[in-house]
């Protein structure tokens, strides 16, 4: 923020005046007197012999002088400081056309290799540009400069510049998102040095002032050791609001391991032994070895047990924990070779529109958000939902007996759906806590809400974000969660606390999604500026930026070992990232519309992406592993290679004509989709 | 790139300063100078689009394509202004478009409710709730062919596959082996024709088992004596995607069983027929042009065909000639294109059959039915000028000796269908002032009719908007009644058995064929529903006979349960001669496999053994010859 408080300003005023006038940040002190800028004001009229408008000005300034000024006297001043600015440089606003197209022509001079990297500045250049000439008020130069050049630029950028071209007039900078964002951070571009030079010795020689302040002021070229890039390469990450992350960004050291699993292994053994007989231990040894060895082992990668402070795991979770290693060792292999069985639960009848859907962890639960603002849980298995009895009857429970749980349970109440009512807006997320007691929902309304699902009533409202929730997520090992939303925060919190524990701030526009790491360190979220980040809970840093999304990010989703980040959105493509070096390592396209969801198989061999397109896709991770050059020095941005081979698609289902908004993998390995029935085919258009 | 022009154009497209002031006027400012609009013109137009951007977040997030109005409400609130209220709609709102003046206006059609009806009116449904259906979309990598999922094949896909072989191995995913060709005939044609003419692929049409089972339950259902079996079948052949691959093999079917039933005159089964027939024609996902030249002469066949049934003068024929032509209509609509012509030529084939001095009075009620449905535009010029002919020919059988009641009555139904299909054309055509005399003059003797019949049509007309719509649904009768059909469900047997008769049997549909093959006249093409005639709710014949019948075989009063027993499929290699099936498949010049379900083993009741009288048999076999090959197998087995 320090370094660009003269942004558009190419003002030649005295260097006081200079400071003041900080643009856009609309924070002006009134400390030069209103006289001071009326008299600059007035020089300059006459300077130019503007006799007309000095008289006009004259009268007008003393009327306000009266009555107007006190209140807006700092506001009028920073205009007319501006207004100066524009006039000052009254050649300005043609002079940009010819500089932009100086430029061009320069890059379209130098060598192959080096016009494809120097190319990527044209985009900043030109945004800088013409948010100069609009705030200058060159409207119409800034409208024809415009049309002139937009359509040259990236494709991927074109959204923004859609946004852009709606700003033509001084006043609509002011509260403009994009242009906030364009102001407040820095173009990021990776340059190799040789570039580099290429471009600083054009930019001397010419001593083009306005393109060199550009370039000093909202640019951030980071420049890199090695042979440039190639134009695949440079597409692969480029695309974010902001261009690119930066190298540094990513330089800090991720735990990305996976937890030391506490012992409860004893337990395990004695539970498994005595119901199995004789035949099946020999069987399940070896089997059961990789998995429990890699919990026991120590792992260099993962954090501390108590790097968080995680809660105390309870008997039932326990008990929970063998049923899933059990479960785990029927799992079924999904691949290449073994193709899935994906079961598709269609909501039905859902004529006020389905905004999310969430499996439980254990596929047992299934529930749904509505726009109506209602919350439904469905029961996918033979078991019915029931909730607790009254507090009279529970009384009444013999406390001790091992079935005490069970006997908690009122079996009148049992249904196959339960109806949670208590958002005032569409439920944007509703997701499953592990034990499956919770469930945490966020919407439109601002608020987060946790509700009891042995009682089916809402326990705690949480209130903080104030503008519409995107997006909630359970930690997986419970008692926290995060949820971000509108107001470009994530916010962490724990389910005692009715105030968040962190708020993460960072990105420049909403915040879409959010996931947990699996070993509940850290937080990923994307966001509506394109870039992905990972956040520290610990001590709330981000630690990892990627960029490299052409829309919006709608789905994050991370491998089982905690070592990559699956990422999908607006842009229907699938990026693979590996957060160990903060690198893309492939990208998948195949998809035709938005991607809203991500599941990883619990090996981590396949991944499953579902959307908008109506249909279900599996792509090879295995392969991209196999495929990926390990020597490579990931500290040089051009010898990493983004795999992109269109054979890592293992198979796609489509469906008659339902958008798949949840997708995944029980233990076993089945996968599960689901999506609402969409309502279009039904419903004849408007013809009676 | 075309994206992209499109998208420069929205740029900086502006609300005009003249909207402004509309709207300005609309609340009550007025008098707004042209500046100031044009400025908030502009500022407006920004901050609209800003709101736009904003809710297309929402959008996103609802997890839809189209913006609503409620993610509008929602970008207003996110941005801390009231939002509109009473815009909800969770429909499209379509807009209006209205010029004059050289004046061009688009707006929202509000209609003017009145509470007290609102109020007064039943209250609507509930609707019905949230439920969860899961399905399997693909088990181990295949997706299943059910109703849940999309079809395997597209209609593109089975439309390309008519011009191309090879789609058909990318639909079937499982490419067969190509059979490997005697070397010999390699050998043979090279020689004669090297490289000069590419031989395209043959395409084996083999059905899986699941796929010859489902065949046979389908087809059996379809013909055997259970209704509620039935309809379960023509339900599923309605509306299950992925049947195209058996689609020859049901048109096969069809189109043989209407051949063999004619001849020995089983209304019933023909009925049956014609319902798979819309049945098939109901469901959207088949391609049906590429067997049209089945289904079309079997259709014929049951709406021009001399006689349908054994006794013309006591069973309702009729309606099976309404039902036919009814699909007939719809065929025309459905397929005729300008290079298939099949209207014209229908047409043309009808025009001939009242035309015909020698042609049955039977025969002629079915082609004034055929026109009758194809629309106003075939009536009035290819039923009206033929009602003179028509009538007399009536007058002469109504009023002569009495030599056949059967044609006394086919007179009388020509009359009623005239009376229904003329009425509602002539009412447009003529004026309500035209007398009795315009019309006998015009009409001859069944002018005075066909006067009250519009008169009529006129009065309900009156109260109903729809009455036309009704009418042209079809009912003779003042009633508007369903014409009903009667004949013993139980009794209902099947047969589709060429008797080896066929050449001289009265009701080959020789005609039909024959007037096929003309084209000429030209096609009108007219709008109308895409669908097949449907009645509310279930079409139902209700059939039944004088008890009299006779049941000349003790096993025909037990129906040859189609479950009972166990099912054999048979594959038989049909020797017949091509000029036994006049309207086969044009298949490869190899024999045709045909695939020929047989029914309960043990049975009996073939034909030999049933003395000639056919009609209480079940289904055996598309081609008589084989009934010996199959009775022998049964008899050694």
């Amino acid at each position: 923020m320090a370094g660009n408080e003269v942004p558009f300003s190419d003002s030649l005023k005295t260097q006081a005046n200079m400071q003041q006038s900080l643009p856009f940040q609309n924070v002006p002190k009134a400390d030069v007197s209103d006289k001071q800028t009326l008299l600059a004001v007035l020089q300059f009229l006459k300077k130019n012999n503007l006799k007309g408008t000095e008289e006009l000005l004259k009268r007008e300034a003393s009327i306000k002088d009266d009555d107007v000024r006190p209140q807006t006297s700092s506001q009028s001043e920073t205009d007319v400081s501006h207004a100066l600015a524009a006039y000052k440089s009254a050649d300005d606003p043609s002079l940009f056309t010819d500089y932009y197209t100086d430029l061009k022509t320069f890059i379209e001079s130098c060598l192959d290799a080096h016009k494809v990297e120097l190319s990527v500045i044209l985009y900043p250049v030109f945004i800088h540009m013409y948010l100069e000439m609009v705030y200058n008020e060159h409207e119409s130069y800034a409208i024809l400069f415009f049309r002139r050049f937009s359509k040259e630029q990236e494709d991927f950028y074109q959204e923004d510049l859609q946004k852009l071209a709606t700003v033509t007039k001084k006043e609509h900078m002011k509260g403009n998102e994009l242009m906030e964002s364009f102001k407040a951070s820095k173009f990021v571009i990776k340059m190799s040095r040789d570039s580099y030079n290429h471009l600083k010795r054009y930019l001397q020689e010419n001593k083009m002032k306005p393109l060199l302040n550009i370039i000093q002021e909202h640019l951030f070229i980071d420049v890199f050791d090695g042979v440039p890039r190639t134009k695949q390469q440079i597409d692969a990450t480029s695309g974010a609001l902001l261009g690119e992350s930066e190298r540094d960004a990513n330089k800090v050291k991720v735990f990305y391991g996976l937890l030391k699993e506490p012992d409860i292994n004893m337990p395990l053994e004695e539970e498994d032994e005595p119901p199995e007989g004789e035949d099946k231990p020999k069987k399940k040894k070896p089997k059961k070895d990789p998995l429990m060895m890699k919990k026991s082992k120590n792992d260099p990668h993962a954090p501390a047990f108590n790097r968080i402070p995680l809660p105390e795991m309870k008997d039932q979770d326990k008990m929970e924990k063998i049923t899933a290693y059990r479960e785990a060792l029927k799992r079924v292999k999904v691949g290449r070779d073994n193709p899935p069985t994906i079961c598709f639960y269609t909501v039905l009848n859902s004529y006020q529109g389905v905004t999310s859907i969430d499996m439980s962890e254990d596929s047992s639960l299934l529930c749904a958000g509505f726009a109506d603002s209602t919350i439904r849980v469905f029961t996918t298995s033979s078991h019915k939902l029931r909730s607790m009895k009254t507090a009279a009857e529970l009384d009444n429970i013999d406390r001790d007996a091992d079935d005490v749980l069970e006997r908690m349970m009122d079996d009148r109440s049992a249904t196959d759906s339960k109806l949670l009512t208590g958002h005032s807006g569409p439920v944007y997320a509703a997701r499953f806590s592990r034990d499956r007691k919770y469930l945490v929902s966020c919407s439109e309304d601002g608020t987060v809400r946790l509700w009891s699902l042995l009682t089916w009533t809402n326990l705690v409202c949480y209130k903080g974000h104030n503008h519409p929730v995107w997006d909630v997520e359970f930690s997986p090992y419970g008692h926290y969660f995060v949820s971000v939303g509108h107001d470009r925060t994530a916010r962490l919190w724990a389910t005692d606390h009715h105030v968040p524990i962190r708020i993460f701030s960072g990105h420049l526009s909403d915040m879409d999604c959010v996931k947990f790491h699996p070993n509940s360190n850290y937080i990923a979220t994307g966001s509506n500026d394109r870039f992905i980040r990972l956040w520290d809970i610990l001590n709330g840093n981000c630690v990892r930026l990627f960029s490299g999304h052409k829309g919006s990010v709608q789905a994050l989703c991370f491998s089982p070992d905690g070592r990559f980040l699956a990422s999908s959105g607006v842009d229907s493509v699938v990026l693979l990232w590996d957060i160990a070096t903060g690198g893309l390592m492939a990208q998948m396209k195949g998809h035709t519309d938005t991607v809203y969801s991500l599941c990883f198989s619990r090996d981590g061999g396949v991944l499953a992406s579902g959307g908008l397109d109506n249909s279900v896709k599996l792509w090879d991770v295995i392969k991209v592993l196999q495929e990926v050059d390990t020597d490579a020095d990931t500290s040089i941005p051009s010898s990493v290679h983004v795999n992109d081979s269109t054979g890592l698609l293992i198979g796609s289902w489509a469906t008659k004509a339902t958008p798949v908004l949840c997708i995944h993998f029980t233990r076993k390995n089945l996968m599960i989709a689901s999506g609402p029935a969409a309502l279009t085919e039904e419903k004849s258009p408007h013809k009676t | 790139m075309a994206e992209k022009e499109h998208k420069e154009q929205k740029i900086g497209s502006q609300l005009p300063g003249e909207s402004i002031k509309v709207i300005a006027e609309s609340v009550g400012i007025s008098g707004i100078p042209d500046d100031a609009a044009s400025v908030l013109a502009e500022d407006s137009s920004y901050r609209l689009k800003q709101i736009v951007q904003e809710a297309v977040k929402f959008m996103h997030h609802g997890k839809r394509h189209r913006l609503s109005t409620a993610d509008i409400d929602h970008a207003l609130r996110a941005q801390n202004i009231e939002p509109l209220y009473g815009f909800q709609t969770g429909d499209s709102i379509p807009f209006r478009f209205a010029s004059g003046g050289g004046r061009e206006l688009h707006f929202v059609e509000e209609k003017e409710f009145d509470l007290q009806e609102i109020v007064n009116s039943t209250l609507p449904k509930i609707p019905i709730d949230i439920a969860l259906k899961a399905h399997w979309l693909c088990i181990e990598g295949v997706q299943p062919s059910i109703p849940e999922n999309p079809p395997p094949a597209s209609k593109d896909q089975q439309q390309k596959e008519i011009l191309d072989t090879t789609v058909k191995t990318v639909i079937e995913k499982q490419p067969k082996v190509a059979p490997i060709p005697e070397p010999h005939k390699i050998k043979h044609k090279h020689k004669g024709i090297t490289d000069l003419a590419k031989v395209k692929d043959l395409s084996n049409h083999e059905l899986s088992v699941e796929q010859q089972l489902y065949y046979k339950e389908i087809t059996e259902a379809c013909v055997g004596p259970d209704e509620a079996r039935r309809s379960e079948a023509l339900q599923s052949l309605a509306s299950d995607p992925g049947l195209h691959q058996m689609l020859p093999r049901f048109s096969t079917f069809i189109s043989e069983g209407v051949k063999i039933n004619v001849v020995q005159n089983n209304l019933a089964l023909l009925i049956y027929l014609m319902r798979m027939v819309k049945s098939i024609m109901d469901n959207q996902t088949l391609y049906l042009e590429k067997y049209l030249h089945e289904f079309i002469p079997a259709v014929c066949t049951c709406i021009v065909s001399k006689q349908l049934c054994m006794r013309p003068e006591v069973d309702n024929h009729w309606a099976l000639r309404d039902f036919a032509a009814r699909l007939m209509g719809q065929m025309c609509k459905n397929f005729s294109t300008s290079t298939n012509n099949i209207q014209a030529r229908i047409t043309k084939t009808f025009t001939q059959a009242i035309q015909s001095e020698k042609a049955a009075l039977a025969t002629q009620y079915g082609a004034i039915a055929g026109l009758g449905e194809m629309g106003s535009e075939v009536i009035k010029s290819f039923l009206l000028p033929h009602v003179k002919d028509i009538g007399e020919k009536v007058k002469i059988v109504l009023e002569g000796p009495i030599l056949n009641s059967a044609d006394k009555i086919a007179a009388e139904n020509i009359k009623k269908s005239l009376a229904k299909y003329l009425s509602p054309v002539l009412k447009a055509l003529k004026g309500p002032s035209a007398s009795i005399e315009d019309y006998t003059a015009e009409f001859g003797s069944l002018g005075s009719m066909l006067h009250t019949a519009v008169g009529r049509e006129r009065k309900s007309s009156g109260n109903q908007g729809n009455q036309l719509a009704k009418i042209a649904a079809g009912t003779p009768t003042q009633e508007r009644s369903r014409p009903t059909v009667t004949i013993p469900t139980p009794r209902s047997q099947f047969v589709i058995q060429q008797s080896s008769s066929i050449g001289n049997m009265p009701g080959t549909p020789k005609q039909v064929q024959g007037g096929i093959r003309t084209p000429g006249t030209p096609s009108i093409i007219q709008g109308g529903q895409p669908k097949t005639p449907s009645t509310p709710g279930q079409q139902k014949f209700i059939v039944m006979t004088s008890q009299a019948r006779p049941s000349n075989n003790g096993q025909s009063d037990k129906p040859l349960s189609m479950s009972s027993g166990t099912p054999t499929v048979v594959k038989v290699m049909s020797g017949n001669p091509q000029g036994q099936i006049p309207t086969a498949v044009p298949r490869t010049p190899t024999t045709p496999k045909i695939v020929v379900m047989s029914m309960t083993q043990g049975n009996s009741s073939l034909p030999g053994q049933a003395g000639g009288n056919s009609q209480d048999l079940g289904m055996r076999s598309v081609f008589s010859e084989q009934i010996n090959n199959i009775k022998k197998e049964n008899e050694n087995s």
